[in-house]
């Protein structure tokens, strides 16, 4: 068989089919510092033009040897194209992603604009995903991500009023969630129709370290089976912080993929869930990358791979101050350790 | 009903309806104990924090999550503004006397986390400088110094924002290496702490009041 390419990597994990080595990609923001120096620009503005979101995604994607590439990188894309203010922190020299200072007050009050894919900065991502097609999407795959719809919702409504609610006003909550979850189906189908490879769902805000598993399982998981199941393949489910406990719930979604991070337990989770389901995960982005020794690197790539997961990948975003080195030993040893078959998937 | 029974009948109705977040409850009860004459710094360190610190042992047993803390909050509060401004100045002698300055760094616009932290804070006595969210990293230090402050308490709830800590660990420990720094987030571990050369941390709301309880249960057997 002829050389696998980047993208038949990653898109046979995803099927199950044996493939060459581990993948090395992720289904978070991994834009680096180091490859927006090459573009001449400055962090903030990778945010803000379509050209600048590819670019960077294309030439983290070239320095460090990745599988894919994925956009965008912030998380206000939706809130802003419903309407709420984004502060992009132009003028600030240090690392910071954009947020939303002022969101509304309860649920009803959310508005959700029928052209919301023509407002703010959506029309952005959706030509970098179309650029990354046109000039890579022959080797590499396109990567992108969706927030989940609780997490979603505590964008868009002050997270604390969001929480009190889910115990006091549920009717509430569940209404303006079910309103997400058809905007989610829909962009989801979208960003594949436009040239995605995957799509993540982050579902970051439902760990158990913050809503009961109880809770997940009334308010949560429901609406994520809805969105997997009017989702095509590959489906992804990713959620960061305590997961130990609603692991199995995680795996009861749909999604033929689960993303961990460093704190879940992984060789429980994996005799959790079986050898069926791809289990991604969970180096630590900030650590690994950005401060670990190169020994500590490969043990920490080691300790996944032994865990059995089927791709090593972040937990998170990768915190783009990497060090070059570090960036480019954690994708050779994912390469170099990762040429056994996983649970999940064989190898040639 | 003696006097103390009465007493201890109205520090378990405030404490179960924290644990329960019952508010109105703990509203009317806060009132019936400045009614009665009873102290009202005994009923918020053996009522409202007792309830809490009964609620951080749920949370550690995975019985309550960060909403059930929020909603516990929350009846902390009704009981705490109608009974604070009633405590005896001998009592506030007794209280912790530190001040804490707090604040999420910018770039980071969840506070759920520093607003449990706070909270306790002032139910253990000490006065607080919040500076609210999103802050310029500059800002912790200048407050620190404008007001003397024993501690600082940093929150980050994402990787992506953490890094801004490290910036104001340095701003302030440059200047006075005596301030206790505490970091709080789900990104933040021991080994960040360190690297950060921050003092201490918590790396969820959850485990926030719990080190908050831990201080303020001190506080309680000091005084016993």
């Amino acid at each position: 068989m002829a050389a696998m390419t980047s993208r038949e990597r990653v898109l046979r994990l995803f099927a199950r089919e044996p493939i060459d080595t581990m993948p090395c990609f992720s289904g978070q923001g991994m834009v680096t510092v180091p490859a927006i120096e090459t573009l001449g620009i400055r962090f903030p503005q990778v945010h803000l033009t379509a050209e600048n979101m590819a670019a960077s995604a294309m030439r983290s994607m070239e320095m460090f040897d990745f599988d894919s590439a994925v956009v965008p990188y912030d998380m206000c894309t939706i809130p802003e194209a419903f309407g709420l203010e984004v502060s992009i922190y132009e003028n600030v020299e240090d690392i910071l992603f954009p947020t939303i200072p002022k969101k509304w007050g309860t649920p009803e009050e959310v508005q959700i604009p029928s052209d919301y894919l023509q407002r703010g900065r959506m029309p952005l991502v959706s030509q970098a995903i179309t650029l990354l097609k046109e000039r890579i999407g022959r080797t590499h795959a396109i990567g992108t991500w969706i927030l989940g719809p609780f997490t979603l919702a505590g964008q868009l409504v002050e997270l604390d009023v969001l929480m009190k609610m889910s115990i006091k006003a549920r009717a509430k909550v569940e209404a303006l969630l079910d309103k997400l979850v058809d905007l989610i189906i829909d962009l989801g189908r979208h960003y594949r129709e436009i040239g995605a490879d995957y799509v993540n769902l982050r579902e970051m805000g439902t760990g158990a370290d913050i809503l009961s598993p109880r809770m997940f399982k009334i308010l949560i998981q429901p609406r994520l089976r809805k969105i997997f199941e009017s989702w095509n393949s590959p489906r992804i489910l990713h959620i960061c912080g305590s997961t130990d406990l609603i692991i199995e719930l995680m795996n009861d979604c749909g999604a033929e993929a689960i993303s961990v991070d460093h704190k879940n337990t992984l060789s429980e989770s994996r005799s959790k869930i079986g050898s069926e389901v791809i289990l991604l995960g969970d180096y630590d982005g900030f650590t690994l990358p950005g401060q670990a020794s190169f020994e500590e690197i490969e043990q920490a790539i080691k300790r996944c791979i032994e865990s059995g997961v089927d791709a090593v990948w972040p937990g998170c975003d990768i915190w783009p101050e990497v060090r070059s080195d570090n960036l480019k030993v954690i994708n050779s040893s994912i390469k170099k350790l990762g040429n056994s078959p996983t649970p999940a998937v064989g190898r040639f | 009903m003696s006097k103390e029974e009465l007493r201890e009948e109205l520090l378990k109705t405030l404490s179960d309806s924290v644990v329960n977040f019952e508010e109105e409850k703990v509203g009317e009860t806060a009132q019936r104990v400045l009614d009665e004459g009873l102290d009202a710094y005994d009923a918020v360190m053996n009522g409202l924090a007792a309830g809490m610190e009964i609620v951080g042992e749920l949370y550690d047993k995975h019985e309550y999550f960060v909403p059930e803390l929020l909603m516990c909050a929350d009846a902390l509060y009704a009981g705490l503004d109608i009974l604070r401004p009633h405590i005896k100045m001998e009592d506030q002698d007794q209280r912790l006397k530190g001040q804490v300055v707090m604040g999420t760094v910018q770039g980071d616009v969840h506070d759920i986390g520093k607003n449990l932290i706070k909270m306790m804070f002032e139910v253990a006595g000490f006065t607080v400088h919040d500076l609210g969210r999103d802050v310029p990293l500059e800002k912790f230090a200048e407050e620190q110094m404008r007001t003397d402050s024993d501690i600082v308490a940093l929150s980050a709830m994402m990787t992506t924002t953490m890094m801004g800590m490290k910036k104001v660990v340095e701003m302030i420990k440059a200047k006075n290496p005596n301030v206790a720094i505490m970091l709080g987030g789900a990104p933040v571990t021991k080994d960040v702490t360190e690297l950060f050369g921050a003092d201490g941390y918590a790396e969820s709301a959850g485990n926030a009041v719990q080190e908050a309880i831990k201080m303020i249960s001190r506080l309680r057997e000091i005084q016993k």
